[in-house]
């Protein structure tokens, strides 16, 4: 059994050498850094406005404009962990494909997923932890204020909030990797970020909104199929309380997002190894 | 004790076949023709510990594939392996502490930081001790002289640097076996003769196994014993660089300097003129007609001076490439530049 001690090693060096790359590139990276929190302050603005015209989104549904504040923040604590520790990883992932570059990290002492999928960090993106940091804290004291069942905090939902969240992580981690191990098959994936998008897309409202008509069906594809609906969902939906007293489907709904987590996590192991297995290289 | 084992070994892979414009192109949404290549062809290959192997080839004869079967990069179609008690492709860790794969037209360096962040980095990776990694990163920057560069982003490093500092990240955890595939490729002569002088030390030193790909005789000749030709997957020769000569050379260079005043005269009866510049004449002759054609020439002229030597090793493998390569596919066995098959696998008719 590898250490994990070592593994924790190898990835604060490899998030140093990223850091350390990042900042030779000085005004790049504060370029990336201002047009990510410029459009996270466009998006908390468009739904500020929004919320002037209504109060709710929905009937009933709880999600007022502090939930789903809430909401919006936890979305972008799950994408900025993702963009910033997968994404460049698994883009690159299809192009060391094709070039052959894969060879290298299988030569390594080191498991080929934990090395492909961290070794570069995008600091940049992070910078959208402390967009969502401030918009959390701002709607929290919203809702600590709400009237009627004003938020109370306890410490099983602290400790579950950044439980869920890695959850969500890991669920959009698996679907990330397994499309870009696809690579080795097909020769060449450039879907990634269009799925990436369509995912997202899908993930980035309460799941309300799916309530009604054919929007049954695709949000039950997107919770039980590919669960990409959980991974906001349950956190935001632990931390901001929408419905008091709580819906009797959400306590099973967070224990399926356990189950989700592991079997995502296990089903994209399946098939990077299927694949790697398959790698042919390519010609020097 | 054969340090490395290879029995039977094989790799084909199945290569898709684009025919010419646009219309093919749509046919090929539907419908696509492979071509299979056989790449490595039933190899047996044994390697003793502290040996330094050459494996020459012309382009695409099996020499990387080979290389990357043995490190495990790739599994093969059939046959088996043994790289110190190891099977490569099972990518266990116990082996890869133990190898390095060295490619020249590859780069794994980090390309915007300096080199130093990247060893230090493989120091983590192969958990390489904090002694020993300052011990060896000294021993080597040292020997290769590039101490001063260390600092330096990858990417302003010149060809013959970069490769310098693959080989240092390579060596950093002290491998047992190392695979060379083109390391000296597209660098000057200068750069070469360091490189090639810091592999003989460096083996000299640990004993290491060393397999070698390389177009340049130069650096097969300064540096192995052993030779190994491989040509449309198969191994074509095992044994020392100047068996290569004796076995596949079938004719010396004979170079008669003429007295003064002496005329050559007509002498392709005696074998291939391949230089006349009177007095001197150089003679490409069948190596049993040597004997025969010395005395005739030395009978019928004044020779001031006469040498016999065997034909550039550059020449010999050469000619043996090209024979080689147009040598007419086996039957039974299907062509190194493969036969076409359809999507599932069967010959088109």
């Amino acid at each position: 059994m590898e250490s994990p001690r070592r593994y924790l090693g190898i990835l604060g060096a490899f998030a140093r050498n990223s850091l350390m790359r990042d900042m030779a590139f000085r005004a790049d990276f504060l370029i990336e850094c201002a047009s990510s929190v410029s459009w996270a302050l466009m998006n908390v603005g468009l739904y500020a406005i929004i919320f002037r015209h209504t109060r709710m989104i929905g009937h009933d549904t709880g999600w007022g404009r502090d939930e789903f504040f809430v909401f919006m923040a936890t979305t972008w604590f799950v994408h900025a962990i993702v963009q910033a520790l997968f994404m460049p990883n698994a883009e690159e992932f299809s192009e060391l494909i094709r070039t052959g570059n894969l060879d290298f990290a299988l030569l390594k002492p080191i498991d080929t997923q934990f090395l492909v999928s961290f070794r570069k960090v995008d600091w940049s993106a992070l910078s959208n932890l402390l967009s969502a940091g401030l918009l959390l804290a701002i709607s929290l004291r919203g809702l600590a204020r709400r009237e009627p069942n004003p938020l109370t905090f306890d410490p099983v939902t602290l400790f579950l909030y950044p439980f869920y969240v890695m959850c969500g992580v890991a669920i959009l981690y698996s679907v990330m990797i397994a499309l870009a191990s696809t690579s080795i098959w097909l020769g060449r994936n450039q879907t990634l970020y269009d799925f990436w998008f369509y995912i997202t897309n899908f993930s980035r409202y309460p799941m309300e909104i799916y309530q009604r008509g054919w929007g049954r069906p695709l949000g039950a594809f997107f919770t039980f199929i590919v669960p990409v609906l959980v991974v906001v969902n349950v956190p935001a939906r632990l931390l901001a309380q929408p419905l008091v007293p709580r819906a009797s489907w959400e306590w099973p709904l967070a224990g399926f997002t356990v189950v989700a987590t592991t079997g995502s996590l296990a089903a994209s192991r399946w098939v990077f190894q299927r694949a790697l297995a398959s790698y042919r290289s390519a010609s020097s | 004790m054969a340090i490395i084992e290879v029995n039977g070994l094989s790799k084909s892979y199945r290569v898709y076949q684009k025919p010419e414009g646009l219309l093919a192109s749509f046919r090929g949404l539907f419908h696509r023709t492979y071509r299979d290549v056989r790449a490595v062809r039933e190899i047996d290959l044994e390697v003793r510990q502290g040996e330094f192997v050459a494996f020459l080839g012309p382009n695409g004869a099996g020499k990387t594939t080979t290389l990357k079967l043995l490190s495990g990069v790739i599994n093969p179609t059939s046959g088996s392996a043994r790289v110190m008690g190891h099977v490569p492709w099972r990518r266990e860790n116990a082996y890869r502490r133990r190898f390095a794969l060295v490619m020249g037209q590859k780069n794994q360096l980090w390309w915007d930081l300096p080199a130093i962040e990247s060893f230090r980095l493989h120091q983590r990776i192969y958990g390489v001790e904090p002694a020993a990694f300052h011990r060896n990163c000294d021993e080597l920057t040292e020997l290769l002289d590039i101490r001063p560069l260390l600092h330096q982003p990858v990417r302003e490093l010149s060809l013959g640097e970069r490769m310098k500092m693959e080989l240092t990240a390579a060596l950093l955890h002290a491998p047992d076996v190392l695979f060379l595939d083109e390391p000296t490729i597209g660098l000057d002569v200068v750069a070469q003769h360091q490189i090639q002088t810091f592999f003989r030390h460096y083996q000299e030193q640990r004993r290491i196994t060393i397999l070698l790909t390389s177009h340049y005789m130069k650096d097969v000749a300064a540096l192995c014993r052993r030779v190994v030709i491989i040509a449309r997957g198969r191994i074509q020769y095992d044994g020392s660089l100047a068996g290569i000569i004796d076995r596949f050379s079938g004719s010396k260079i004979v170079t008669f300097q003429f007295a003064e005043g002496q005329s050559a005269g007509d002498l392709s009866a005696y074998g291939e003129i391949v230089e006349l510049r009177e007095p001197k004449a150089r003679l490409r002759i069948a190596r049993n007609e040597v004997p025969r054609a010395l005395a005739k020439v030395l009978a019928s002229h004044a020779v001031a001076d006469v040498s016999v030597e065997d034909p550039p090793l550059e020449e010999v493998i050469a000619d043996l490439f090209t024979q080689v390569n147009g040598r007419p596919a086996e039957p039974d066995r299907g062509d190194a530049v493969g036969e076409p098959m359809d999507e599932v696998g069967g010959v088109v008719p």
